[in-house]
């Protein structure tokens, strides 16, 4: 099963076009780990997925059903949730006002427990304003308030930046029961070595085309990251 | 004190309908990031309906009330969110002050040519009868208000704090894209808002119209005083809002207790919205204001080609030539219209160097050209010849130039035009009746005389005359286009960080600026009193400021073309189409044309195309072609359904 598939996908800014024609697959309850090099399109694909840049040509399906020209609010609805890069919370806003922000009509204490089962420590912060949490903080309540709708497919655009490694080691492992749980991934990780440990399977993104796909253990040798990642392995 | 109560009382009623009104204008700021300049108007429609359903149709006052209220309001701001605005998604502060100004000219074009431009009186809402509290009487009515402001000011901040739409009201606010991927609909929420915000304009106006009577202009103007109370809750805050709203309409009342005796003070009262807006945003410390600033469009700037880097020979040797040949074809009056719209093309001109350069929205520009006038009749009564005054008088703008420029060096965008909107109401206010400007005559008068040897009196000399020294005014502005100055402002307007990065100091850039638009308009302002002889206040009244910018973004503000067109369009236009319906909706033109236009790089002139080649460079053979993966390498998972196991 093919959880969501992507076929020729062109997206850019204004003139600037940056994907040029993408083709990815995502298996239903699988990790895909996207690498690439700076500019390479990854965040622009992801962003295109979810619905804030639109496509110019090419599908995406999701669990077989065209979304390329849904709004951004639908797809998340349809169970495509993206994480984006940067912390994805409203600052201004409490923990528990920032829970409380979905679509659905769901029990907030289910969502609050939900949360506090992935990281623990929110549930002491229920009041604070989610802008004076700590970056790690943030980042676990950008993963949590981002499964309030309950996904099917989770987008993380580099969750890690900016994060102590302890930190790091939490919220990844966190990506890991969502996968448990049967969740499909995408995952764009600066940290290529952890996210090819992680993953299913492979995409590498050079320059807005898809140039290599694979299993981990294909990437084992180290030459294809020297060719499009600068050796960045 | 006790002399002080009864204006107290009255304080707390208007500042309570100021707060209803401020409070609408901030939820819609907040949430959509765009300072509706045309508030007042909205509640102005609405009121108008209000007045028609209860007065021409007879209906009893609570389903009047109900339509204006909970119907007109919100239907405009449906209106505003999805047609207006929508479609500039991601566009400059500066774009949006244009956008609504030009749907507040519009909408009060609309509403004197339907209702005419008379006040009209209207029977009180609520009852009128009063109770006795110790030291003072108080109506009814007042404590209606009060509690009406207080019920809907605590409702408000119940439904942001508790409601489930509230917060994610909130949450728009904060981050609209991150609204989306949570699965809510953005859009439906900011037009939810402006539906909510449009309504208290509403509510607003229709509790003013029996206290001020309905008029298209007083209303859109009054309800513009709520723009103090806004800034002093930094355009964020609803209860700072709701207390500044409450302090401005006490210090009115205060100063008009205040002021009876003193003639010269007698425009402090009305004024007192404007300097606290005014004092706000200029003494603030840096950082109190933070504008709400959405996400850019994908590609909202990108295709812009450049505009005004070449100094427009063509157009001024065209310009010239025919307004060299014009005079022999017009008679007397033609001649005057002709030489007024030579005048105006100065005007715009030295506006397009504010508004099209360096894109800065200056909302007081008739100031200098009233200041330009009434200076140079002052001179002259002093015996100063014709020449050196008007030149003097136009040196005597300078430093007022300098005096807006201090917004503009502090603030951007908005709070600029905010604060220059404040500096021309506060000047038409309190200096028009001074003996700096008309005096208690309102009106000064400007002979013409002979100047180097050609006596101006004739119509024919003096619009010869004027031709002179507009070409000269309009290659000075030119000149400063294509300089390092203009280079230095064009950066400024596109990234301030980038050019101060570059060790250009953007200060002296912006004052300079300022100063030599403030120059030139107050020679064209000297130039068209002179034309006239007579300039009175109602001449260059301060809307005219609006208008004139909602006419060049019209016609296009980035260059000369642009501001001959506006010229033309607001002053020769309404001689030749002379009928009284051409006059009446000219206003509406231009409103409407500018919220159409405000995006586009250079207005109407800009329309007329020019060779591009930038298609065909994007269809150029660098670009890397689609590359599909051969399907055999991939893992069978991944492949396509029909390939696995083949």
């Amino acid at each position: 099963m093919i959880a969501l598939d992507i076929a020729g996908l062109r997206s850019g800014y204004g003139r600037a076009e940056v994907l040029h024609g993408v083709d990815l697959r995502v298996p239903a309850g699988k990790a895909v780990a996207l690498l690439g090099s700076n500019g390479a399109g990854k965040t622009t694909l992801l962003r295109t997925l979810a619905g804030l840049n639109p496509a110019r040509a090419g599908t995406i399906r999701l669990h077989g059903a065209a979304i390329e020209h849904r709004p951004a609010h639908a797809r998340a609805r349809a169970g495509i949730c993206l994480i984006p890069e940067g912390r994805g919370i409203f600052r201004r806003l409490t923990v528990r006002e920032n829970l409380a922000m979905h679509g659905g009509k769901k029990n907030l204490d289910e969502v609050i427990d939900r949360a506090a089962s992935l990281f623990p420590v929110l549930r002491e912060r229920l009041n604070q304003q989610a802008g004076t949490l700590s970056g790690g903080q943030q980042q676990m309540l950008a993963l949590a308030r981002a499964l309030v709708n309950d996904p099917t497919v989770v987008l993380a655009d580099e969750l890690s930046v900016g994060l102590a490694p302890v930190v790091v080691d939490e919220i990844l492992e966190a990506l890991n029961v969502l996968r448990a749980e049967g969740k499909s991934l995408l995952i764009v990780e600066q940290y290529v070595e952890r996210a090819v440990a992680m993953a299913d399977y492979v995409y590498i993104l050079n320059k807005g085309t898809v140039v290599f796909v694979g299993e981990p253990r294909q990437c084992a040798s180290g030459a294809v990251f020297e060719q499009y990642l600068g050796g960045a392995a | 004190m006790r002399e002080y109560l009864p204006f107290i009382v009255i304080g707390l009623a208007t500042g309570s309908v100021y707060a209803i009104a401020a409070m609408g204008l901030t939820v819609t700021y907040t949430t959509s990031g765009v300072f509706n300049f045309a508030h007042g108007a909205v509640g102005m429609i609405a009121t108008f309906v209000f007045y028609s359903l209860r007065v021409d149709a007879g209906l009893p006052t609570a389903p009047a009330l109900a339509v204006a209220v909970l119907g007109v309001g919100p239907a405009v701001g449906i209106v505003i969110d999805r047609v207006l605005l929508r479609r500039l998604e991601g566009a400059t502060a500066a774009t949006y002050v244009v956008v609504s100004l030009g749907l507040l000219v519009a909408l009060q074009g609309v509403a004197i040519w339907v209702y005419g431009p008379a006040t009209r009186t209207m029977a009180p809402i609520f009852p009128h009868s009063t109770f006795r509290l110790p030291g003072v009487n108080v109506g009814w009515d007042q404590v209606i208000l009060v509690a009406i402001a207080a019920v809907t000011g605590l409702g408000l901040a119940v439904f942001f704090r508790f409601s489930r739409l509230g917060i994610q009201t909130r949450a728009v606010v904060d981050d609209p894209g991150l609204t989306e991927l949570e699965g809510l609909d953005s859009k439906r929420i900011t037009t939810f808002s402006w539906m909510l915000g449009c309504a208290f304009a509403a509510l607003a106006g229709v509790l003013l119209a029996p206290l001020l009577g309905v008029d298209a202009v007083l209303l859109t103007l009054l309800a513009i005083q709520v723009f103090g109370a806004a800034v002093i809750g930094r355009l964020t805050s609803l209860p700072l809002t709701y207390g500044g709203a409450m302090v401005i309409g006490l210090g009115q009342a205060l100063a008009t207790k205040f002021v009876t005796g003193h003639q010269s003070l007698a425009g402090l009262p009305t004024s007192l919205p404007f300097i606290i807006l005014f004092a706000v945003l200029v003494f603030s410390p840096r950082g109190f204001f933070q504008e709400v600033v959405r996400a850019k469009g994908a590609g909202s700037r990108t295709g812009r080609r450049a505009i005004g880097r070449r100094f427009p020979w063509p157009v001024l040797l065209g310009l010239v030539a025919v307004a060299l040949a014009v005079p022999a074809r017009l008679n007397g009056s033609q001649l005057l219209t002709a030489t007024s719209t030579l005048g105006f093309v100065l005007v715009f001109a030295s506006l397009s160097l504010l508004i099209g350069l360096s894109r800065q929205v200056s909302l007081c520009h008739a100031v200098f050209v009233v200041f330009g006038a009434t200076t140079l009749a002052h001179l002259r009564t002093m015996g100063v010849p014709y020449l050196p005054a008007l030149l003097l008088a136009a040196l005597i703008m300078v430093p007022v130039g300098a005096v807006v420029a201090i917004p503009a060096i502090r603030l951007s965008g908005l709070f600029l035009a905010l604060a220059t909107f404040g500096f021309g109401i506060l000047a038409q206010n309190l200096l028009f009746l001074t003996k700096f400007a008309f005096g208690a005559g309102s009106v000064v008068r400007i002979p013409r005389s002979t100047v180097l040897g050609i006596d101006l009196a004739g119509d024919k000399s003096f619009y010869y005359f004027v031709l002179a020294l507009v070409i000269l005014g309009v290659v000075a502005v030119e000149a400063v286009r294509v300089t390092r100055l203009g280079r230095v402002l064009r950066a400024l307007a596109d990234s301030p960080t980038a050019t101060e990065s570059l060790g250009i100091n953007p200060t002296a850039a912006r004052v300079i600026v300022f100063c030599i638009g403030a120059f030139l308009a107050a020679v064209a302002g000297g130039l068209l009193g002179t034309l006239t002889q007579v300039v009175n206040t109602s001449t260059f009244d301060f809307f005219q400021s609006l208008v004139w910018v909602t006419v060049l973004v019209t016609t296009g503000a980035a260059t000369l073309g642009g501001s001959v067109l506006a010229s033309l369009l607001l002053v020769t236009a309404p001689t030749v189409f002379t009928s009284a319906t051409f006059v009446q909706l000219q206003p509406v033109f231009f409103g409407v044309a500018a919220m159409l236009l405000a995006q586009s790089p250079n207005g109407l002139v800009g329309l007329v195309p020019r060779p591009d080649f930038t298609a065909l460079a994007d269809r150029s053979a660098w670009r890397t072609p689609s590359r599909r993966l051969a399907e055999r390498s991939l893992p069978s998972e991944l492949a396509t359904p029909a390939r696995v196991g083949a």
